[in-house]
């Protein structure tokens, strides 16, 4: 349980939620759920805690405003969707957030913060002032200039390396599933959360890729990848379910929620007040 | 065939949008938003080239000052971005128009991948009768952002779709600037209802690979002043 007492003291977090979390089947937006999650991170900043969120969900919002019902195949036609869907995106984060009197900004970036030092040094100040304005940062993939073979692909990967860019203490991926499971839920009766991964196995790898993969985009080993790069990082990642954004409230009291991999040095442990306790 | 005074790059800059006192001025707001959706409606493809990401940061920020250093303003950009996207879907949107949003680099114009990705964007963007409303990715720029100096981004907005026209100086009070592709000197145009005829008897573009000046034409601001 120590490892789950050292979240109390978190200090600066990426949340990323995606778009199964956010939207209903039929890939309209959940405004409830908007609504909560900006209500949630809201009360954390106030707490001191600074926030940077990962959100997904532009190509079914520009989908839903568009009227489509079918997903685009065509990458120009998801690339157009994103651009019409994220333009609503961030004007519904503003609404709920401002509800909370939060400033939000949106900031999307491209793979170029990963490869290109200069403006992986750039996208870092740009986010450490916006924490140290009191914001919190929206961040997308800007997908409208992005193509399948040179870009992140997916949020799991973009939120692992925000983490690693602004130094975040703690990752949380908010997404349609529990956690790791031992073996795929839907078939086996026997399968259960595994709350704590010390170390990604090959064994842990072949888990997630037995476990399910009907989850959006980001299935569970992508999120494994994604791990990858937070743990390396020093970074610890919990896995849930944000079908009910007050899990964060829990995940940061310290209770049993999801599947948390721990950070590779095990550094995050010798924290000070943790020995307190 | 292709109608060759079809797409126009509209490029707008705070004050087309803006009070006396730097704040937004709902009624330009929504003549503007009527007069670019009557336009598309025409059947032209509208582009739009919008800047004042800072100074509706700073505003929304409630900043006593605009932002100093080159961190300041990005940060304030993005907050700012938010907000300007969110007011154009708005005014766009009592005129049923929907508008996108698309932030490119501003060394777009060097990375071949990139700029075909944007082109394909911006031709869907087309087929689908959405305008884009287009600002430099100034979050995570690595040059200083010059204030509302958006007119190298419209000239690269033009290359990249292949724009007729460019719209370079809108004055919601009635007064025009067009520069269409091949022409060296821009056209004045006094209000809404002689754009219309100025863009439509336009003589067809000449094949000409110097498609736009690349500088302010000189005379700019004696035209419009």
């Amino acid at each position: 349980m120590e490892y789950r007492n050292t979240l109390k003291y978190k200090k600066r977090i990426v949340i990323k939620i995606g778009t199964s979390t956010l939207s209903y089947l039929n890939g309209r937006l959940n405004f409830q759920l908007v609504e909560k999650l900006a209500k949630v991170l809201s009360e954390i900043k106030q707490r001191g805690i600074q926030i940077v969120l990962v959100s997904s969900g532009s190509i079914g919002i520009g989908a839903g405003r568009l009227g489509l019902t079918a997903k685009p195949d065509k990458l120009s036609k998801k690339q157009a969707l994103a651009a019409i869907g994220q333009a609503e995106l961030i004007k519904i984060y503003q609404k709920f957030f401002e509800n909370n009197n939060q400033i939000v900004a949106q900031v999307l970036l491209t793979k170029d913060i990963v490869t290109i030092p200069g403006r992986q040094k750039n996208a870092k100040n740009t986010l450490k002032k916006l924490l140290s304005m009191g914001i919190i940062p929206i961040i997308n993939e800007n997908d409208t200039i992005a193509t399948n073979e040179i870009e992140f692909g997916d949020n799991d990967t973009l939120s692992a390396h925000v983490a690693e860019l602004i130094s975040a203490d703690l990752l949380i991926m908010l997404s349609d599933i529990n956690g790791l499971y031992s073996a795929d839920p839907k078939t086996e009766s026997s399968a259960r959360i595994i709350h704590t991964v010390h170390e990604i196995t090959p064994q842990i790898e072949k888990i997630a890729t037995d476990s399910g993969t009907s989850f959006s985009t980001g299935g569970m080993s992508t999120k494994i990848a994604a791990v990858k790069i937070s743990s390396k990082a020093n970074i610890n990642t919990v896995i849930t379910n944000g079908s009910d954004p007050a899990v964060v409230f829990k995940i940061l009291d310290g209770e049993k929620i999801g599947t948390l991999f721990l950070a590779k040095s095990g550094k995050l442990i010798k924290n000070k007040v943790v020995n307190k306790d | 065939m292709k109608d060759k005074k079809k797409r126009i790059v509209v490029r707008i800059e705070i004050a087309t949008i803006s009070d006396s006192n730097e704040k937004l001025d709902r009624k330009k707001m929504d003549r503007l938003a009527m007069v670019l959706s009557n336009l598309q409606n025409s059947g032209k493809q509208l582009i739009l080239v919008a800047s004042g990401a800072i100074a509706l940061g700073a505003e929304k920020l409630k900043l006593d000052q605009q932002p100093g250093s080159f961190i300041e303003k990005q940060a304030t950009a993005a907050v700012g971005q938010a907000e300007l996207i969110k007011h154009y879907q708005r005014y766009f949107d009592e005129y049923n128009q929907i508008v996108a949003q698309v932030l490119l680099p501003s060394d777009i114009i060097d990375n071949p991948v990139r700029m075909q990705n944007a082109r394909n964007t911006f031709d869907t963007l087309f087929d689908m009768n959405i305008i884009p409303i287009v600002n430099e990715n100034d979050a995570v720029s690595t040059t200083d952002i010059e204030l509302d100096d958006n007119y190298p981004l419209a000239l690269n907005v033009a290359k990249i779709v292949q724009a007729d026209i460019i719209l370079i100086k809108l004055d919601t009070n009635g007064k025009f600037l067009i520069l269409p592709k091949g022409q060296k000197k821009a056209i004045l145009v006094n209000d809404v209802y002689d754009l219309f005829e100025k863009i439509n008897t336009l003589p067809a573009s000449p094949n000409s690979v110097n498609l736009y000046k690349s500088d302010y034409p000189a005379s700019i601001n004696e035209i419009l002043y």
